[in-house]
């Protein structure tokens, strides 16, 4: 049996995590268990997010072969992986826990409505949910009485720091001048912003470039254009607010943040900056794993542990097995909609939101690990296949980690819109190197409404080195101590 | 120097109208990329890749001709990149490490002491020429990158106090190893300088080097200039006008430059500057996988026919092809090849 502690940063210091007595329940129960031991592996993590996917304790089969090769007969399982979050190990009958856990693997009594199939996790519903919350944002703040700003772990975005758009600001017009002394700077200068929040990075930066623009002399204001884009319109209209003053210099998109070469074509080669804030960590992502020497896919599932779907049909006056139905017409109508076209069941939209927050708040994944015939065999973005992957997954030992599909499809289709000269800027979320996956848990968790994973930082180099760019990721100079960090692409050779 | 190789086929220029041909690379399988990168990690021997690249040119060959081009090449699919092929053969290039992450990336070069003059040693260029000719039926061309593009690769020159030394030096080189291609029967051998666009002003220095290494080998010679293809991306934008005069200097019977991405545009200078030899037409766009249609290709050629006579045009691809899927890289030669039969029979019909 395999035992992987995976927070090793909270084995030492003032109050150590115990770990031996949290393990002590789970080995008491797998002693009594029909388990093959020889092929367990219990994974401890420690699930930062109050707010997540995960129930205390998991078990996920580690398939031998994929599901649709034996349709017809019960997949074949190579071996149990039983994960353990030590942040909640004293708040149930852990014991009790992994029996249960076991015996669901096995196929036992199962006490969960379930609202989707098998899928990998990149295409499982709660993606649906997320992007429900940023297109009836505003309802869910009506019903929340706070605006989702406040509920980043910072109170605030991090795009919103003057100081830090001052010292781009001023590089930019470094290389501007530079090119403009060889007379190959274009006349139309083009910045754009992917992922444009409440604006407040937009105004910040448009206000300190005018500002700086008139002390520098060069009169580059004047040729700017700032293109905001974002898939949600709504978002996009209260951005553009902001920026209202700006005028004809700000133009706004409606785009999809994991193509904007769709909308941005006409951009080719021509951005001299491209600005993302907290935006990967909050698009699609699968997971993979390396386990003995194998890769795999990690599917999900996403449930409703059958006694909270009961609360959930009794708080919003249904039945409970109307719970799954509704919740999916409310992802594919909206609030607003679905209040529309169910007024006997809610008479305002206030009501379908109220479903919708306790749905969400209820949501829980399982997981199960499917193998992979070949990692070139797996599509990691269009035009990218799970090769990238192979220094990563092929680094020694095994390993789970993020494959941060939308954001590394957002990623290879932005590089292309950068000038030569271009510069793309991103703060978020990012893991600086592999080992990282080992040594902590990355999501997901949830925000708010939303959806967030930590950002595979080393898959995104690796990705924008072998397409001829220099990438580095470096602490956020705004907030040096914060999770958050800055990526910085730039073409290199 | 090696001696010709019995049995390798004629190498000459094909004498009929508008002859089609690659500039150099082909497409380069994402399989390859791997086990080359596996090379450099220590996970295959340089046996093992040896025979890889064998099989690999074979495929390639294969590919063109299938395809129908006249003028075929190995596809340079030995090679890690347009540079480090020839830098990591040249005595006195000092490469300190040698181990790479990808193998794409180049080489970080050095040269600390002047480059010796060449002697008999073979560098092996005549010995994977020989291995292309012998496995297939049409002339082959064989490319080196250009001396002034070798140099700007090389980070760190303690040895020249003027650049332009270690140029000619590196000229020097090159002629050697075309003496020895020559003796091996190569025919069609070609002179790449990828990065002589973005140094405009050196294009004088440039032709005295591609003259030193053109010097007494009787072989037809390309010149290729283009704007940069690394990573399948542009590296400078321009026009050639800064190619003259000084290339009407050049001891080359062929320049081979781009078109396609660039547009007809620059045609026009070929006959402002008596442009006399041939010129290889850039007809492909490299760096899109999109495949341009036969009608397209044509199209390209009957404009520059109003610039330049049928006899003295060659039908090429804008660049190398290595970032090109396979698929597209075999359409787009079957489109190029489609596209110059069909003015060829229009010239034919008069």
């Amino acid at each position: 049996m395999q035992i992987n502690v995976r927070p090793v940063a909270r084995l030492r210091g003032d109050r150590p995590l115990n770990v031996a007595a949290a393990l002590g329940p789970v080995f008491d129960a797998l002693a009594g268990s029909a388990a093959d031991l020889a092929t367990l592996r219990v994974v401890c993590d420690w699930i930062q997010y109050r707010e997540n996917f995960a129930a205390p304790v998991r078990c996920r089969p580690v398939l031998a072969e994929r599901p649709e090769q034996s349709a017809e007969r019960p997949v074949p399982v190579a071996g149990l992986e039983l994960a353990i979050d030590l942040r909640r190990s004293d708040e149930a009958d852990l014991a009790a826990s992994v029996r249960a856990a076991l015996a669901g693997c096995a196929g036992g009594a199962d006490d969960r409505l379930y609202l989707e199939p098998w899928t990998p996790t990149s295409t499982s519903c709660i993606w649906r949910f997320n992007t429900l919350y940023w297109q009836a944002l505003s309802r869910w703040e009506q019903f929340t009485g706070r605006e989702y700003e406040q509920a980043l772990p910072g109170g605030q975005s991090d795009a919103r720091n003057a100081e830090v758009a001052r010292e781009l600001i001023g590089e930019l017009f470094r290389v501007w001048d530079e090119l403009e002394a060889r007379r190959a700077l274009p006349e139309q200068l083009y910045i754009v912003e992917l992922g444009v929040g409440n604006g407040g990075q937009a105004r910040t930066w448009l206000d300190t470039f005018a500002d700086l623009d008139q002390r520098h002399g060069r009169d580059y204001y004047r040729r700017l254009h700032y293109l905001m884009g974002d898939y949600s319109a709504h978002v996009l209209d209260r951005a553009w607010q902001a920026v209202a003053h700006h005028g004809e210099h700000v133009s706004t998109l409606v785009l999809d943040a994991t193509r904007p070469l769709r909308t941005l074509g006409f951009l080719h080669g021509k951005a001299f900056f491209v600005y993302i804030s907290n935006v990967y960590d909050n698009l699609p992502t699968d997971e993979v794993a390396s386990i003995d020497g194998r890769p795999y896919l990690v599917q999900a599932r996403a449930y409703l542990d059958r006694s909270q779907a009961a609360e959930i049909a009794r708080r919003n006056t249904i039945e409970i097995g109307q719970v799954g139905v509704l919740t999916d017409r409310l992802l594919r109508l909206g609030p607003d909609l679905l209040a529309e076209t169910s007024p006997d069941l809610f008479p305002d939209p206030g009501r379908a939101v109220s479903l919708w927050r306790d749905v969400w708040t209820a949501l829980r994944l399982t997981e199960r690990y499917v193998p992979l015939e070949g990692i070139d065999t797996y599509q990691v973005a269009p035009k990218l296949t799970g090769e990238v992957l192979r220094p990563l997954l092929e680094g020694g030992g095994d390993i789970r980690m993020h494959v941060s599909n939308g954001a590394l499809a957002s990623f290879a289709d932005t590089l292309p819109l950068l000038h030569p000269f271009g510069r793309l800027i991103c703060h978020d979320l990012f893991l600086t190197e592999p080992g990282q996956y080992r040594a902590g848990f990355h999501g997901p968790g949830k925000y708010d409404g939303s959806v967030v994973n930590w950002v595979n930082g080393p898959l995104l180099q690796l990705t924008g080195n072998r397409r001829g760019f220099d990438v580095r990721i470096a602490p956020f100079s705004g907030r040096p101590s914060a999770n958050i960090r800055t990526l910085t692409a730039q073409v290199r050779d | 120097m090696t001696q010709p190789t019995a049995g390798v086929p004629a190498q000459s220029m094909p004498d009929w109208p508008l002859p089609t041909a690659v500039v150099g690379s082909y497409s380069v399988p994402e399989w390859l990329e791997r086990l080359k990168t596996d090379y450099y990690q220590r996970r295959i021997s340089a046996q093992h890749l040896n025979d890889i690249h064998d099989v690999a040119i074979k495929a390639a060959l294969k590919d063109q001709e299938l395809a129908g081009l006249d003028i075929v090449s190995d596809g340079e699919l030995r090679r890690d990149n347009d540079i480090d092929y020839l830098l990591a053969r040249i005595p006195g290039v000092d490469i300190p490490h040698r181990a790479k992450s990808d193998y794409f990336d180049y080489y970080d070069a050095e040269v600390t002491r002047p480059l010796p003059e060449p002697d008999d040693t073979t560098a092996g260029l005549a010995e994977d020429f020989a291995f292309t000719a012998a496995h297939t039926d049409r002339p082959v061309k064989f490319s080196l990158t250009g001396p002034f593009s070798l140099s700007r690769r090389i980070r760190a020159n303690s040895a020249y106090a003027d650049e332009a030394d270690l140029i000619r030096a590196l000229a020097r080189w090159l002629n050697a190893q075309a003496r020895d291609l020559f003796a091996a029967g190569a025919r069609l051998l070609q002179i790449d300088e990828p990065f002589l666009a973005g140094y405009p002003e050196a294009a004088d220095l440039a032709i005295e080097a591609v003259n030193i290494v053109t010097a007494d080998v009787p072989a037809t010679w390309a010149l290729h200039v283009c704007y940069g293809n690394r990573y399948a991306r542009p590296l400078w934008e321009g026009h050639y006008d800064f190619l003259f005069p000084a290339v009407l200097a050049a001891d080359i019977d062929q320049l081979v430059l781009e078109f396609a991405r660039k547009g007809p545009g620059d045609l026009k200078l070929f006959r402002q500057h008596d442009w006399d030899r041939r010129l290889g037409l850039g007809v492909i766009d490299v760096k899109t996988p999109e495949v341009e249609s036969a009608d397209v290709v044509a199209t390209r050629i009957r404009r520059a026919l109003e610039f330049i006579p049928a006899e003295r045009l060659v039908i090429n691809p804008d660049c190398g092809l290595r970032h090109l899927p396979a698929d597209s890289a075999r359409a787009k030669l079957r489109a190029l090849v489609a596209g110059a039969a069909a003015v060829r029979a229009e010239l034919a019909d008069g």
